[in-house]
């Protein structure tokens, strides 16, 4: 039977990277999962409402938890800000009783359900990455990645603090790459690998911020990559939508197209392309295509 | 007796401008620490190796180094520990990142010191000194208690991303100093040192790395400091004057108006000038359907979170 989750794609998969939010949703009952969803979950606050309002970003987000609690389900997350942000406060909550007390105290005073801390939080990534979760991969027969060098892209918050998220060394993180060799792609290995796309400070500080996708996406082509892939949206935005920024920035060309986790998932297991949506990407999607198959994108170069 | 080789990161300009790459080997019993071993080095192979400590206790902060790419303070560090972690390969050494090696493992730390004199890390209190101590209570020091923990070794900056791409940012340790005195109930500058950290390179440059976090042997995290400075920048009033704290207030408008995060609000308020000139790029977004509505979309039970908003006071 499915194993049920409560889906909290995250505001950017819901507006403006649908096509992440389309992709899992199409792929669920293909990795036999359930994705309910969570309709009157908010925001997580991105790190932002943390750094105005500490208390107000934790009660939103044990909100959140409990809106899981209630429906029976641990949390599945498509992004990683999402993902930190979800697990931290359920630590804080679960390590301090006092704390969930007082949290809770606001919760019910709002008319919200109060959280027993039972619940958990995982990334897709994360779920399918597992020996188990491999395995599922391959009863699906995928149609496979053709050899496609693929360079695995972290970003920070699904790594770091360890002491948070814990799945995996973050110095040496081998998810994605175990998942790329099982779909039968090539990993393209390089140092930027798990350091900052820039996206927290890209509107604040679009300078600074295109220095650091720099380091990740001229890393990746160096390394004979094909493509990059991604567990999270805002690091999808920083590396696809502010690619042509951060190559006139740094006076370089990357052409990188960059996908978003689960359609690198989808490309293998043979997913619709329409689905994908692949269009709405900035940089082309046409040189992975003619790797793995499929019709080409409509989108050109941007 | 165990065998570890140590590739080890040299720099010895008094001879050449080129930094190298030297090998040793040490036969060695069961428990040492890094900073033990390239002491052996020095002492019994190779009187030219620079390496700068103290205390060889994990408390002055002086041996920070790069052990297989990764920040530790070699003293408390067991190389045996490291050859487990790296499959018995060599263990790389080499100096911090993001400052300017001077010999070997020692880099030049001035620019880590004016950053941290830059945030005032004293005490500023308002009025003349009280007669007696001021007594504080055990709550209000735990308010402060994990950044005073700070030994100053510089761990934290140097896999700091943001100061990687902008050599200028104050940097996570020097902020953690901010906060312990901002956030202690004795200061009377709460105010203005809101306004100091919050300048160019200040506090809304941190790009959320986490790997001060992560690195600190201390368990200071330095970026939960810089969150917190953020929050008192709200409380004092003075965040909406850079465009950091613009990009925050956009997320409270977004909660309290719909729950989910209006994306296409985003850009105009954390650059109603800069965005203006940015036409080009805002029409490639449109085309590819990366500006969503504008009109909030609101989560179902948005009177909860209203409620919440209006009623959650804030402890910083």
């Amino acid at each position: 039977m499915a194993r049920k989750f409560a889906y909290y794609p995250g505001c950017v998969a819901e507006f403006s990277s649908k096509e992440l939010n389309s992709t899992t949703k199409a792929l669920a009952p293909m990795l036999d999962i359930d994705l309910l969803p969570m309709p009157a979950a908010t925001c997580c606050g991105a790190g932002d409402v943390a750094e105005a309002k500490p208390n107000l970003y934790l009660t939103l987000n044990v909100r959140i938890l409990s809106q899981a609690e209630e429906m029976g389900c641990d949390i599945m997350t498509i992004c990683n800000v999402c993902t930190l942000n979800l697990r931290r406060a359920n630590k804080l909550v679960k390590e301090d009783p006092r704390l969930l007390e007082s949290v809770n105290e606001e919760l019910v005073k709002a008319g919200a359900r109060p959280y027993e801390g039972t619940k958990e939080v995982t990334h897709l990534l994360w779920y399918i990455a597992t020996e188990e979760g491999l395995s599922m991969l391959e009863r699906q027969g995928p149609k496979g990645l053709n050899g496609l060098r693929v360079a695995p892209y972290y970003g920070c918050q699904l790594l770091r603090p360890s002491s948070v998220m814990g799945f995996e060394d973050p110095d040496q993180p081998q998810s994605m790459e175990r998942l790329i060799v099982a779909l039968g792609g090539e990993v393209a290995d390089y140092e930027a690998k798990s350091k900052c796309c820039g996206f927290p400070i890209l509107l604040a500080r679009e300078n600074t911020a295109l220095k650091e996708s720099h380091a990740a996406l001229s890393q990746a082509r160096d390394a004979g990559a094909d493509c990059m892939v991604t567990p999270c949206p805002l690091c999808h935005l920083a590396m696809d939508a502010y690619q042509r920024k951060a190559e006139a920035a740094n006076g370089e060309v990357y052409n990188m197209p960059v996908l978003h986790l689960p359609q690198l998932l989808g490309l293998a297991l043979g997913l619709d392309h329409k689905v994908m949506d692949f269009k709405r990407h900035m940089v082309s999607m046409d040189p992975v295509l003619s790797v793995v198959g499929g019709e080409p994108a409509l989108a050109g170069r941007a | 007796m165990p065998q570890t080789t140590f590739d080890v990161f040299r720099y010895q300009p008094d001879t050449s401008d080129e930094a190298y790459r030297q090998k040793y080997e040490l036969e060695h019993g069961t428990d040492l620490t890094l900073l033990d071993a390239i002491l052996r080095l020095q002492n019994e192979q190779d009187g030219t190796l620079a390496v700068r400590y103290s205390c060889r206790s994990a408390i002055c902060g002086s041996c920070a180094c790069r052990a297989d790419g990764k920040t530790v303070l070699a003293c408390m560090t067991q190389v045996e520990d490291l050859k487990d972690q790296n499959g018995g390969q060599p263990v790389r050494v080499d100096p911090i990142g993001n400052f300017k090696p001077i010999k070997d493992l020692v880099v030049d730390m001035e620019p880590f010191w004016n950053k941290f004199k830059s945030v005032k890390p004293y005490l500023i209190p308002d009025g003349d000194a009280p007669e007696r101590e001021r007594i504080v209570s055990k709550e209000a020091m735990q308010k402060i208690y994990n950044e005073s923990k700070c030994v100053l070794c510089a761990a934290c900056y140097s896999e700091c991303n943001s100061l990687a791409a902008d050599p200028e940012f104050v940097g996570p340790a020097a902020f953690a100093w901010g906060f312990r005195f901002a956030g202690d109930e004795r200061d009377g500058q709460r105010s203005q040192r809101a306004k100091l950290y919050s300048g160019e390179h200040g506090i809304w440059d941190c790009t959320r790395c986490m790997y001060c976090n992560e690195r600190c042997p201390k368990g200071v995290d330095p970026r939960d400091a810089i969150e917190k400075l953020g929050g008192i920048a709200f409380q004092e009033g003075i965040a909406l004057r850079d465009a950091g704290g613009r990009h925050a207030k956009a997320f409270l408008i977004s909660l309290r108006t719909g729950g989910k995060l209006n994306e296409t609000l985003l850009v105009p308020l954390t650059q109603p000038i800069k965005s203006q000139f940015d036409i080009p790029f805002a029409l490639k977004m449109i085309s590819k359907g990366k500006a969503p509505s504008p009109i909030p979309h609101k989560v179902k039970k948005l009177d909860e979170v209203k409620r919440i908003i209006k009623n959650v006071k804030e402890t910083i």
